[in-house]
This record gives C-alpha cells, sequence and structure tokens, in this order.
C-alpha cells in the first residue's frame, strides 16, 4: 500500500528539526502549542512557526514528570513536562513561546508547572466550561483578543487582518484536503492505510503549513489516480474498528500495533490527535474572536462538561462517525488519570450499546507491562466482532436461500 | 465484648449549661440542657462510631469537655443528618456544591449547600448502630458503586450513588464548577446519565486561570451567578432579588469576619487555646455552610469568639496539647490529618488552606451584588497563579508561626496534585520552612502510613 507522498513527509519530519533551528536563527520565533482549542491560525498569521507539542509513549518520560507535576496527572502531561525536564525532544528545544489552552484542566496545570519549572514563555487560552451558552461565548471572544494580544507583543508586531485571512484560507484548504484523504483509509480495496493517515494528520502537526498543504495535495492525487472511487465498505473478513478516548500522540503507537497485529482494521477515529480536531471548523468572521469561536463550535472536547444526553453533540458525532466509516466495535482508550475521557467510559459504552456498536475500553499508560494483557482483550474483542459479522453472515445467507 | 465508648464527663456539664443557645435558620432553638443530653444520652446510641476510642477513627471529635463550642460544633455534627432530612420534610431546597466555595448565593435563593464532605456525612448519619469497621465498610461499599459509574480514578464522587438512588433528597448539582478541582465538573456531568431524572444540573462556570483582573471574566461569572440564582429559583418557586444577594452577602460577610477574627486571636496566643480539631471546626464556622444551616453556625461562632478570647487572655493551653508542639500547616483540597493522633505525637495544627481561602475573602457590599460576588470568588488566593498563592500561603503560615508544611493531595486529585511541588518549593525557598508533599486515600480509615510519616516529620521538626 505504499504511497510515494508519505515517503517524501517522512523524510521531511526529519529534517524539519533542523529546519526549524536555521529559522530561529534568522529572527523566526516558533510557538508550541498544547491543546484542543488553541486558535493556530492567529499563531501563524503573525508570523510565528506553529508547531503542536504532543508526545507520548516513552514512560521514562512520564516519570521524570511525575517529580514535577506528580504521579498523580495524566500520563500525556507527565510526559510533555518530562520532556521539558530533559529538553532533549528537538521541537521543545526549538520552542520560544508556549502557548496553551485552558480546555482541559491538567493542561493548563501543566502550563503553570512548565512556567514555574522551566522558565518558559507561557500564553494560556481560558476555555469556558458552558461553551454552548451565548454568554460563555462572548467570555471565549475576550479571551481570543487577550490571547492575541498577549503574542502580538511578543510577535513585536500587531494582527493584520489580511494575513489572518490568508491563514483561515490556508488552514481550510488543509481540513478540507485531510477530510478527502480519510476517506480512502476506511474504503474497500483501500490503497492507504488509517494509520498511514494519522501519522500523515500528525505530520501536519510539526511540518510547514504551506509546504504540508503541497504535500497532502500530492498524496490525494496519488490516491485519486490508484483509486478513482473509493467506497467505504468492508472487505472480506474485516473487522472495522473505530478509536476513540484520549488522544494518541506520536511516539505513542501501542495499541494502535496490537488493534492490528491481532488482525483488526482501524477505520475512522474521534480522537483529539487526530482528524476530530479538523471537522467542522467554520470560521465566520476573519478575526481573532471569529477564529477562535470557530474552534469552540466544533465537536466539543470531553473535558468540557455537558450536562444533556440526548444533545451531546460529541456522542452524536461519533455515532455519525461510526455510521459513515461503517465500524463495528469501538476500542475507547483512555489514559490513566485522564478524567476528561474515562468518566465516559461507561456511559460511551451504554449510548453505542442501544445500537449495537460494542465497545472495549483499554486503560493504559505509556509503560510496557500491560503489553500482554492488551493484547489479550483486544485480540478477544476483534474475535468477538468477526464471529459476529460471520453469524450474522451466514443468517443472511440462510434468510436469502 | 462491647467496643469502649467516650463519655462527657459530668463534672464539666454545668459549666456548660451555662453557655447561649444554638438560633437556626428556622428560628428555632436547641437550649445547652437539650445538647447536653443528646451528647451524652441520644448520640452515643445512635453513632457509637463516632464516640468509639479506636486510634483509626481519622475524624472522632475534639474531647476538649470544657469548651462549650467544642460540643456544640460536635452536636451540630452529629445532628445534621436528622436535620437535613427534616429540612427536606418541611420543603426546604438542598443544592450540592463544590468544596472551597462561599455559598451567598444559595443562602441568598434559601437554599442550604452542601459540598461532597457534607453530602457524605449526610448519608453516614442515615443508619445507626454501626462501631468504625461497619461505618468504614458502609462507606467504601458505596463508593465502589459510583466508582463504577463514574471512573475508579475520580478522587471523590460527591455523594452521587446517594442522589441518583434517590437515598439523598438533593433537588441542584450546581457546583462552582473547575473551582480547584476537575473531578467535580466530570462528576456533575455522570449525573446526566443516572436514573435520577429529578435532579436538575447546573454549571456555575468558573472561570480559569487568574482572571481577577479581567472585567470580562468577572462579567462572565457574574452571569453564571444569575443563571445559579435562577436555577435554585426554579427550585423553590420563589423569586430571589438582588437584594436577597446583597442581604446574604452582608450575612456572610459578617461570617467571614468572625471567622478570621477568630483565626487571628487563635494565633496571637502564646500557647494553642485549644486542640487542633476545635481550632478547625471553629474557623470553618466562619463560612457559615458547615453544619447545613448559616444561623446556626453564626451563633455558635460569635460565643467561640469570646470562649477563645478569654482563654488567650488567661493562657489556657487546649485540651491534650503538648508544651511547646511543633506548629503544622496543611495545604490542599478536602484533607487534614488526625488531630488527637498528631497532638500526642507533639504536633498541632495551627491552620489550612483550604477552607480558608475563602473565609477571607470579602465580599463587596456596595454595587452590583452579582458582580462583586463574581469579583471576589476570582480573587480567592486559593485560584490564583503558583507563585501568588504560594505568596499568599507564607503570609498565613507566617502569622501562624508554623513550624512545617504539609501539602496532601488525594489519591486521583490531579488539579491540586500537580502544583504541589512548586508551591512547597516557594515556601522552603522564602521560609527555610520543611515542607513534604504526602498523598493519602480520601476514604476510609486514617491508617498508620499515613500517621507514621507525620509523627516522623513531627519527630524531625
Amino acid at each position: 500500500m505504499s504511497v510515494k507522498t508519505l515517503d517524501v513527509i517522512r523524510k521531511r519530519l526529519e529534517e524539519r528539526p533542523d529546519e526549524l533551528r536555521r529559522a530561529r536563527e534568522n529572527g523566526l520565533k516558533v510557538v508550541g502549542w498544547v491543546g484542543y482549542n488553541v486558535p493556530e491560525e492567529i499563531i501563524h498569521a503573525l508570523g510565528f512557526i506553529p508547531v503542536r507539542i504532543a508526545i507520548g509513549g516513552d514512560d521514562r518520560l512520564v516519570e521524570i514528570g511525575a517529580r514535577y507535576a506528580s504521579s498523580k496527572t495524566c500520563v500525556f502531561i507527565r510526559e510533555i513536562v518530562g520532556a521539558f525536564a530533559e529538553n532533549q525532544d528537538p521541537y521543545i528545544q526549538q520552542t520560544d513561546i508556549l502557548a496553551f489552552d485552558a480546555t482541559c484542566l491538567q493542561n493548563y496545570r501543566a502550563a503553570e508547572v512548565i512556567e514555574y519549572f522551566f522558565k518558559k514563555d507561557v500564553v494560556v487560552l481560558a476555555v469556558p466550561r458552558n461553551f454552548h451558552l451565548d454568554e460563555a461565548k462572548e467570555y471565549f471572544a475576550h479571551e481570543a483578543n487577550e490571547f492575541t494580544r498577549l503574542l502580538e507583543e511578543r510577535a513585536g508586531a500587531p494582527l493584520d487582518s489580511a494575513r489572518l485571512a490568508e491563514s483561515v484560507a490556508l488552514y481550510n484548504d488543509i481540513r478540507k484536503t485531510l477530510k478527502s484523504i480519510y476517506t480512502f483509509q476506511a474504503s474497500k480495496d483501500n490503497v492507504i492505510s488509517w494509520e498511514e493517515v494519522y501519522d500523515l494528520i500528525q505530520a501536519g502537526d510539526l511540518l510547514d503549513k504551506r509546504e504540508y498543504l503541497s504535500l497532502l495535495t500530492q498524496t490525494l492525487d496519488e490516491l485519486k489516480e490508484r483509486q478513482h472511487h473509493p467506497v467505504i465498505a468492508s472487505d472480506d473478513g474485516d473487522c472495522r474498528i473505530f478509536l476513540s478516548g484520549s488522544l494518541i500522540p506520536r511516539g505513542d503507537r501501542k495499541l494502535i500495533g496490537i488493534i492490528r497485529s491481532v488482525g483488526g482494521r482501524i477505520v475512522g477515529d474521534d480522537l483529539w490527535s487526530g482528524i476530530l480536531p479538523h471537522l467542522d471548523l467554520d470560521i465566520k468572521e476573519i478575526s481573532p474572536a471569529g477564529v477562535a469561536l470557530g474552534y469552540l463550535n466544533r465537536t466539543p472536547h470531553a473535558a468540557l462538561p455537558y450536562l444533556d444526553l440526548e444533545s451531546d453533540r460529541r456522542l452524536k458525532k461519533l455515532q455519525e462517525r461510526l455510521s459513515e466509516f461503517k465500524a463495528q466495535g469501538v476500542i475507547y482508550h483512555t489514559l490513566r488519570y485522564c478524567d476528561p475521557f474515562t468518566f465516559k467510559a461507561k456511559e460511551t459504552k451504554n449510548v453505542l450499546a442501544k445500537s449495537g456498536i460494542p465497545l472495549l475500553e483499554i486503560h493504559t499508560e505509556y509503560a510496557g507491562s500491560d503489553y500482554e494483557a492488551m493484547k489479550t482483550r483486544v485480540e478477544a474483542f476483534v474475535e468477538m466482532i468477526k464471529i459476529k459479522s460471520e453469524i450474522a453472515e451466514e443468517q443472511g445467507v440462510l434468510v436469502d436461500a | 465484648m462491647g467496643k469502649q465508648l467516650f463519655r462527657y464527663s459530668e463534672a464539666n456539664k454545668e459549666k456548660f449549661l451555662e453557655s447561649d443557645n444554638i438560633t437556626f435558620n428556622d428560628g428555632s432553638t436547641v437550649s445547652p440542657e437539650e445538647i447536653w443530653h443528646y451528647l451524652t444520652e441520644e448520640a452515643p446510641a445512635k453513632y457509637p462510631s463516632a464516640f468509639e476510642v479506636n486510634l483509626y477513627q481519622g475524624n472522632r471529635g475534639s474531647r476538649d469537655e470544657t469548651l462549650p463550642t467544642s460540643l456544640k460544633t460536635r452536636y451540630l455534627g452529629l445532628t445534621f443528618s436528622a436535620r437535613m432530612e427534616k429540612a427536606k420534610d418541611n420543603g426546604k431546597s438542598i443544592a450540592f456544591i463544590q468544596g472551597g466555595q462561599a455559598v451567598d448565593p444559595y443562602t441568598a435563593a434559601d437554599t442550604i449547600a452542601l459540598r461532597p464532605g457534607l453530602v457524605n456525612q449526610w448519608n453516614n448519619g442515615l443508619e445507626y448502630g454501626n462501631d468504625i469497621n461497619k461505618e468504614n465498610l458502609r462507606r467504601k461499599k458505596s463508593k465502589e458503586k459510583a466508582f463504577h459509574d463514574m471512573s475508579f480514578e475520580a478522587c471523590q464522587t460527591g455523594g452521587y450513588e446517594h442522589v441518583q438512588a434517590g437515598d439523598l433528597r438533593i433537588d441542584v448539582i450546581a457546583p462552582y464548577t473547575v473551582l480547584r478541582c476537575s473531578d467535580i465538573s466530570y462528576g456533575v456531568e455522570a449525573h446526566r446519565h443516572g436514573p435520577n431524572k429529578n435532579v436538575k444540573l447546573l454549571n456555575v462556570d468558573y472561570p480559569l486561570r487568574f482572571q481577577a483582573d479581567k472585567p470580562w471574566a468577572i462579567e462572565y461569572f457574574a452571569k453564571n451567578l444569575r443563571r445559579l440564582v435562577n436555577t435554585l429559583d426554579e427550585v423553590t418557586g420563589r423569586k430571589t432579588s438582588e437584594n436577597d444577594l446583597l442581604k446574604a452577602i452582608k450575612l456572610h460577610n459578617t461570617g467571614r469576619r468572625l471567622g478570621t477574627e477568630l483565626a487571628e486571636l487563635w494565633w496571637s496566643a502564646d500557647v494553642p487555646p485549644t486542640n487542633s480539631d476545635d481550632r478547625a471546626s471553629m474557623v470553618s464556622l466562619g463560612n457559615l455552610e458547615v453544619h447545613g444551616d448559616v444561623q446556626a453556625s453564626l451563633s455558635v461562632l460569635k460565643e467561640a469568639k469570646k470562649f477563645i478570647a478569654e482563654r488567650v487572655k488567661n493562657g489556657v493551653k487546649g485540651h491534650a496539647v503538648a508544651d511547646n508542639p511543633k506548629r503544622l500547616f496543611i495545604l490542599g483540597s478536602c484533607v487534614g490529618i488526625n488531630g488527637s493522633r498528631s497532638e500526642d505525637a507533639g504536633a498541632i495544627v495551627v491552620g489550612r488552606d483550604d477552607q480558608w481561602s475563602h473565609c477571607s475573602s470579602l465580599v463587596e457590599e456596595v454595587g452590583d451584588p452579582f458582580y462583586n460576588l463574581a469579583k471576589a470568588t476570582l480573587e480567592y488566593p486559593y485560584e490564583q497563579s503558583i507563585e501568588k498563592r504560594a505568596q499568599w500561603t507564607i503570609e498565613q503560615i507566617k502569622k501562624s508561626r508554623a513550624d512545617g508544611v504539609i501539602f496532601i493531595h488525594n489519591w486521583g486529585c490531579n488539579t491540586q496534585a500537580a502544583i504541589s511541588r512548586p508551591i512547597v518549593d516557594i515556601i522552603k525557598r522564602e521560609t527555610g520552612i520543611p515542607t513534604y508533599i504526602h498523598e493519602r486515600d480520601l476514604h476510609g480509615l486514617r491508617d498508620e502510613q499515613e500517621q507514621n510519616r507525620v509523627n516522623a516529620f513531627v519527630e524531625m521538626l
């Protein structure tokens, strides 16, 4: 299933840290951002190089992070704090300014801890819990303006509206292209896997945005050439898994690898580190508030509580995506102490059970010690889905006969 | 063989009977005679666990029999469950709130506001006759159920299991969301999938990241407070006015002032005028919410100040306090150490930041009461940046002349645990006072491991 442009992207990723170093030597500044509602277009339009700080899978860094942010902080945040403590990650090394949002409380605590211990220049965007109310949107618009003001101070220049419009257009094109590419991975006789698309999405966290769009366009052209009419449908014997729950950043491929190794095929996700942030982002006005509200109005992050189960847009989106990608089961990934998702695991399972979609919660951290236990559970889940499909198929044959 | 129970000595009865009545919200009163009868006759039969002589008891209540306030706060604690049941029978509305927040808008809206600890206290009091082991098992069992419905990584479940089962007649879940804690917000949300559809849910959205200097953040929180009052009014069927809120603010300011004065009086004494538990229970009266009855808290608080002034003047040392005890300041949410056992080890707890941060935050009484309350709430020292919070804590440590600081966080409390180290780092750097960070389980009996660490720390001091 080799898509040539993916090799180019891998190579460009290897070269990227050096490129950032040279850019900084030439006076450009890198803004490392962490969060779900950070309006990246504003960072880009101010002339900064935005880089998403999202790493995982390294238990050693988790241990280091725990010395600063306690062992009760979620694994992902602990690893980030640990990475700042160690200062060996090439992207962290190249970061001049950090932009965090307070969507998840642990995220904002990480901002405080990194600011305090590692003397980093941190800008935080507050995010309302009552995100769906008009007064919360008004408050968030103020916060977006304040966030922009703080970044303008650091940029030494005000935000130019025309440049913001250009950045919004560029990011919109990226999102549109990603969505098109995403369809291919879930199709019958697919020429690109979900894993490859997932890596491709995360490459965008690091690469130059214009170049990234160009590479995405090339990828899409290549895919179209090789598969003219992708149809989302099952291949024989597929076990179509949808991945939900806590984020899976670069460096953490434990669960993804296990699913593949036991014969599961991931066909979709609604992860914070995957396609979800790129969906439904509708920027109605070219202004800091307009961009930020576009972010806030997307499918909400699980860290933002919503009190009516029936009209919960996050769950609706999940169900919509399950149907679109013809998923047969959900593996719900929760990281140790990742409260936004662990609190919702059972509820999500119950909601999906009503439409006959089974859900397996995998609660894990970055240590390898639970690998076999996870594998056993995932294997049993995949087997169960396959058997269920076979029975359904046999029954279908009998009915047809 | 029956458990050995603590009994109040008749020798102290006469002095106690000279003290004041407690006056409640509904205008009723209870006399010292009735309180004495309850504590010596009724309560030991109903709640033997509260009187059991047992080292592992975390909250046994103070044994300072010569301090009338000690007996009265004990009385209010032991009658809490029955009083909440009675309030419900009389049609009173009850709301679940966050710990660490003031309750002025709830008082204004004629609603009893209960933080998680009080919700649990209500439930604990519903069953009679348990010793502490049985009581502990019962609590563990209900928590396990809640962990199953929410998350086993929740630090506490805020009585979710009881509210959903209908065991506790709580009308509305309306805490200041994410003030000092993240689990509460997820806990509020968890109620949406529970079977009890009668309980109203509301996030009172407390803006994060040190927003006290931002007018738009104050306005936003003020709007949330208005929404809160409207929601409480939907339950009670009344209409709360701005004037009602102003009256509530004035009432609570009185409590906060008295609580602050009492703490400062206590700190001014050469020898600790009470033991740790009495100090804590008296100062916490300043928030007026601790016993689910603001007037009762206020009446006991007013009298307490008089007793403490007398003790300070006469150089009276608190019951069971060692000579020259090592003075400990405790940091962290929903936490404390075993007062009596720490006193046995030669220490005394002279302060906590929890429940104190908002007690020491007065609300402006001139102008829009919603705006003023929002501003004061956003200024809580506990909610500020690491540096600001640490500086405020250092001031409290200095005022209280603490010798050592313990930052405690409950298992699963990410929000406080995450900043425990930077906070104690600053304290150590700027005061030279020894500190340590301590993780503990919120539920169950206080165990030996925890006490070993406290005792070793005290020994080191």
